[in-house]
């Protein structure tokens, strides 16, 4: 009784919350920045062609997520659609608050997603991962990239950084030669998802990760988790200090200042690093593929994906928004309007490659393809959290990196019942 | 006989038609009240009830499946949840400081403006500025103060030949980078009612005292402390609650880091609810909070004798 009075009342506050669009056909969650200006700009389209009213509701990066899954746990179907980061799927999917495509293609005449769409955009959308039903479709393409100043590495006697090894080899000179007002590489140190995000190609790329691949055993605590950890020390050694607090914006002004010749960073900076008004770095920064360790290199894949709510009443046209919204001609379009696109055909367009402003493309493609999801698990913030935690304490010294790893093993058994 | 003859009441039963009045006239007040307690219900009693609900069960975020009778389990989590110790043992350092410090200053400043430079009412009002911002928009502010790289404070440290530091990434200077925000901003709050409270002091115990030669530190602690007790009460009484709920400028400035060094339990009773979806647990996290928050009160009340 008391839990049925409040879900109404969360229902209620949630419905007040949105009180200025309770009227529109769709309502799709997003987030602020470019993904959900994207996202807003094609909704009103939408509505001019299709006379189907979309509105869409911004909220920063962790917003979204708390809304999407208050709205999920109180089953209000304020949200129709939800604009999600791709670790975020099982926890949306496992705990019933997205709705199975399957049916929704099926009535359209459709097997699925169509093959232009790149694999790896795909495999995330799929619950398991690459295995079951279709939860969502992409929309924004992220992979992360290496970002570095190529006249700085060659002066440091690096041409263009394959492994690990050439970074540090160049980083090294170049903190050592800037004396404390140039450094050689910089990252996010910031303690959560930051420091995760920038520590986990580096893990991949020594062959490490979070788990086996049947997720039956937690697997941070090992030689090759040991040998990345190395990496990632000696890459701290080389950053500047305060590093143990860096975010992406901290990390991207970095770079656009020409403070620092090489990071780890989403391809939305490129806008930025190519814009006179933010950066001093106009055409002189490059981008490449994450670099090997004892492995090939791996990026760390960011996508946004689109999912409708389970809760939702406009479950159909939904889906035709997002069958619209996901299409070759609408994906292009998003891509001119900043967004990196999930679909090859859009990659491989002339009339976008040959801008200067999309010369990323190819290696961001290719990134894509090589990239590795976050581990798939229903309390990945939970098991991000406590791993970040550990990696900001090895970063700021108040723990050995060795210890950060067993810290880590056991904090993430105990989150996830494993041993 | 007379007051009966203007007693409304009476006036009422005289009048054709009363019996409305009279009705009105008795349920006025609740009537009047209603809207009070209602709001009262909806947003204060309702919710607390329902968060003492909350923390005996184990809430899952599937809408599916059923909430599960724990008792006192997620009491008995916080016993061995080492992130909820670090962040209470943060919780405690950050209150014990920052209010002492917001308090010295304070009084300090207080007693300088009112003593020595009364007529500067501009000045007063400029202390005044911190407190009256966002606390988003300070946070940002020191956010960028702070920044190690184009922050205006390293910058002043480098043309001063000083080392750079990382401040709000540094262990060992994070909690003291955002105990120096918070006491940037709510010093004039203890300021403003320290000088509320040295205006209404009585002018004879000190023209007496100074008659029988006490020197004007004894006259500040025999008598403008005693007479200054009770505004000192409510002031650090209302700062150390403000205090335990820390929130925005660890958000912004940290997340709680570096190294776990700036986790309060705020902070942590956020991320429990929202960022590791376990409400249950994050409503038993608040009520522990609770309180503390209402011991600490009731026993700083009778302390200070406020209760009478």
């Amino acid at each position: 009784m008391v839990r049925k009075l409040f879900l109404t009342l969360a229902a209620a506050a949630s419905a007040l919350a949105i009180g200025g669009v309770a009227w529109a056909d769709i309502t799709v969650l997003v987030p602020s920045g470019s993904e959900g200006d994207g996202l807003r700009a094609a909704a009103a389209d939408y509505a001019k062609m299709k006379g189907t009213k979309v509105e869409t509701v911004q909220a920063p990066y962790a917003n979204v997520f708390e809304q999407g899954a208050n709205a999920g746990a109180t089953k209000s179907g304020v949200f129709d659609i939800v604009l999600m980061d791709d670790p975020w799927i099982p926890f949306f999917a496992e705990n019933g608050h997205l709705e199975d495509l399957t049916p929704y293609f099926k009535k359209a005449g459709l097997e699925g997603p169509d093959n232009d769409f790149l694999s790896k955009s795909l495999a995330i959308c799929r619950n398991p991962y690459n295995s079951g039903p279709y939860v969502c479709l992409p929309y924004v393409g992220n992979a992360q990239m290496f970002f570095y100043d190529a006249a700085k590495y060659k002066e440091a006697g690096v041409d263009a950084p394959k492994t690990w090894d050439d970074v540090l080899k160049a980083s090294k000179k170049l903190t050592e030669d800037g004396g404390g007002r140039y450094f050689g590489y910089v990252f996010r140190g910031g303690q959560g998802n930051p420091v995760v995000a920038d520590f986990m190609p580096i893990f991949w790329s020594y062959g490490a990760d979070l788990f086996n691949a049947d997720r039956s055993k937690v697997t941070i605590d090992t030689p090759e988790g040991a040998a990345a950890m190395k990496t990632f020390m000696a890459l701290r050694d080389v950053s500047p200090k305060g590093v143990e607090s860096y975010n992406a914006n901290e990390v991207g002004t970095a770079l656009a200042a020409g403070t620092s010749a090489s990071s780890i960073n989403w391809p939305n900076w490129v806008a930025t690093f190519e814009d006179p008004s933010q950066s001093k770095m106009v055409g002189k920064i490059s981008y490449t593929a994450i670099p090997a360790g004892t492995k090939p290199g791996s990026s760390e894949i960011g996508h946004w994906t689109m999912g409708i709510m389970s809760a939702s009443k406009n479950k159909q046209e939904a889906f035709d928004f997002m069958l619209w919204a996901t299409s070759p001609e609408q994906i292009k379009i998003s891509a001119e309007r900043g967004n990196p696109p999930v679909r090859a055909s859009v990659f491989t367009d002339p009339e976008l490659t040959k801008q200067e402003k999309f010369r990323h493309y190819p290696v961001l493609m290719e990134a894509i393809q090589a990239s590795t999801p976050r581990p798939r698990h229903p309390k990945w913030p939970e098991i991000e959290n406590a791993f970040g935690i550990e990696l900001s304490k090895a970063v700021a010294g108040t723990i050995t990196p060795e210890e950060a790893l067993k810290n880590s093993q056991a904090a993430v058994e105990q989150i996830t019942g494993l041993k | 006989m007379l007051k009966s003859a203007s007693d409304g009441t009476s006036t009422a039963q005289s009048q054709p038609g009363g019996g409305l009045e009279r009705w009105a006239e008795r349920h006025l007040r609740y009537l009047m009240l209603a809207p009070t307690v209602l709001i009262l219900l909806a947003l204060t009693i309702f919710p607390s009830l329902y968060m003492f609900y909350a923390a005996v069960h184990r809430i899952s975020p599937n809408p599916d499946l059923p909430w599960e009778f724990v008792g006192a389990g997620n009491f008995a989590r916080l016993l061995s949840d080492a992130q909820f110790h670090v962040a209470l043992r943060n919780t405690i350092v950050f209150t014990v400081v920052a209010v002492t410090a917001e308090f010295l200053l304070g009084l300090g400043l207080a007693l300088l403006l009112d003593k020595f430079i009364r007529r500067l009412t501009f000045l007063k009002t400029v202390l005044m500025i911190p407190m009256m911002l966002p606390p988003i928009a300070v946070a940002i502010t020191w956010k960028l103060i702070y920044e190690p790289q184009f922050g205006v404070l390293n910058e002043i440290m480098y043309r001063l030949g000083l080392p750079l530091q990382a401040w709000a990434g540094d262990v060992n200077l994070a909690m003291f980078s955002i105990i120096v925000a918070d006491v940037w901003q709510w010093t004039p709050f203890i300021f403003l009612l320290m000088l509320a409270g040295l205006a209404s002091l009585p002018v004879e115990p000190y023209e007496a005292a100074a008659l029988d030669g006490a020197s004007s530190w004894r006259q500040f602690w025999d008598l403008t402390i005693p007479f200054l007790k009770p505004v000192i009460a409510i002031a650090l009484l209302l700062r150390v609650m403000d205090a335990l709920r820390l929130f925005d400028l660890v958000f912004i400035l940290t997340g709680g880091g570096p190294a776990d060094r700036t986790k309060v339990l705020s902070l942590y009773i956020y991320q429990v609810a929202y960022r590791f979806a376990d409400p249950g647990y994050a409503a038993a996290i608040s009520l522990f909070v609770l309180f503390v928050t209402i011991v600490l009160s009731t026993w700083f009340m009778k302390r200070m004798r406020l209760a009478d």
